[in-house]
């Protein structure tokens, strides 16, 4: 496992087994894809407890269940399907597929992406009227910047825009 | 009973209310959209409607999401207000008590996927294409309500990828609960609002309280 960064969001880049540390790290990073061949497994965790709490938060409580109450080994496939990773792909087109998925995120403009991130982190421990609050601090910031400005002259211009993250 | 402005249509069909935004091409959501969608929830309390249907004119757009020409000139005086004309209808679908059937007849991007996540359930037809688009426009929309549907794994890689779900990719998901042709789609949408109208409507209310609710972190609390 490996985990690679584009514009500070970090995606776990699993192949072959992702178990103990690896999967712990993996469940740390924003992003999680996989080639056909990774297998992932909680069973030998250094915090299990930590483990299940986040992957109940990424998952949900049935799929968080599947994966820690059997210790099973979870294959690409299942992972796909449970939303541990969000793509899958043949084990040779990984880092292909990596560094895809890295530039695509350096082409964002990056205050909103990290404001996303960050939102999204903060959705957990919020009831939805306050995490509707901090979506709308964050919306209005954002919408005075100079690269949602470069975004929306862009669109109209049907050209592709360039960030600077001001 | 039928109302409509300049971008909204509704009427009554039996048990179930229909609620169509037209503002072609991409039905981009405007302020009569906005004042639209709260005045035919209303009528319909009124009616006794006991479910809704919402989805978009034509075959290319469910909701285009904000219009950015509007967008573009708002102020930091002016973007209060227009959050709070957004919020506005986005607590009329989800506290109306009734559950709302989106027809997600096209795109749905932007405010329009946060229109449509704030329905009860969601029906696409096979054009339907759902994006996440703030991120790529330097903005933020839908967090909230994609994190609650699809918890964070999924969610963030939607919300911070921008791309965009195919209409098989969102039934899988489980965004959509049904596929079908787009001839179809409506048919598909009412035979679903007519099947929730035809339950007991306390209970379906009380239903539709419970599952807003179930997440909240302060309600949890008390049930652990």
């Amino acid at each position: 496992m490996q985990i690679v960064e584009g514009a500070g969001i970090t995606v776990a880049v699993v192949t072959g087994a992702c178990t103990g540390a690896d999967f712990e790290s993996a469940l740390g990073a924003d992003l999680r894809i996989a080639g056909a061949d990774a297998t992932f497994s909680s069973a030998d965790v250094g915090d299990p407890v930590a483990c299940a709490r986040r992957l109940t938060q990424l998952l949900g409580e049935a799929r968080a269940k599947e994966i820690v109450l059997g210790g099973r080994t979870v294959s690409a496939a299942d992972a796909l399907r449970l939303g541990l990773v969000t793509r899958v792909v043949p084990a040779a087109q990984l880092g292909e597929a990596a560094r895809a998925l890295a530039q695509g995120l350096r082409a964002l403009p990056p205050l909103a992406l990290r404001a996303v991130r960050d939102a999204v982190r903060a959705t957990r421990e919020l009831t939805p009227r306050d995490a509707l609050a901090l979506e709308h601090e964050h919306f209005r910031r954002l919408i005075a910047t100079q690269d949602h400005k470069a975004a929306v002259a862009a669109f109209f211009a049907r050209r592709e825009p360039a960030f600077t993250g001001e | 009973m039928m109302g409509g402005n300049a971008h909204t249509r509704w009427w009554v069909d039996g048990p179930v209310g229909v609620i169509v935004l037209d503002n072609p091409p991409m039905n981009v959501l405007s302020d009569d959209n906005r004042r639209g969608i709260r005045e035919a929830l209303a009528e319909f309390r009124a009616d006794g409607t006991r479910a809704v249907v919402l989805t978009g004119a034509g075959e290319r757009a469910f909701c285009g999401g904000a219009d950015l020409k509007e967008e573009e000139e708002l102020t930091a005086e002016t973007v209060g207000k227009f959050l709070q004309r957004g919020d506005e209808t986005f607590r009329a679908l989800r506290e109306y008590e009734r559950p709302i059937v989106a027809a997600v007849n096209g795109w749905a991007m932007g405010g329009g996927l946060v229109l449509a996540l704030w329905c009860d359930v969601r029906v696409g037809s096979t054009r339907a294409r759902l994006g996440a688009v703030g991120v790529k426009v330097g903005l933020m929309a839908s967090n909230v309500q994609l994190s609650r549907l699809l918890f964070e794994g999924r969610a963030r890689d939607l919300l911070l990828t921008g791309r965009t779900v195919e209409a098989e990719e969102a039934h899988r998901l489980g965004l959509l609960s049904s596929v079908v042709a787009p001839e179809a789609l409506m048919g598909e949408a009412l035979g679903w609002a007519r099947d929730i109208a035809a339950r007991p409507p306390d209970v379906v209310a009380a239903l539709k309280r419970a599952v807003n609710t179930a997440l909240d972190p302060v309600v949890a609390e008390s049930h652990r």
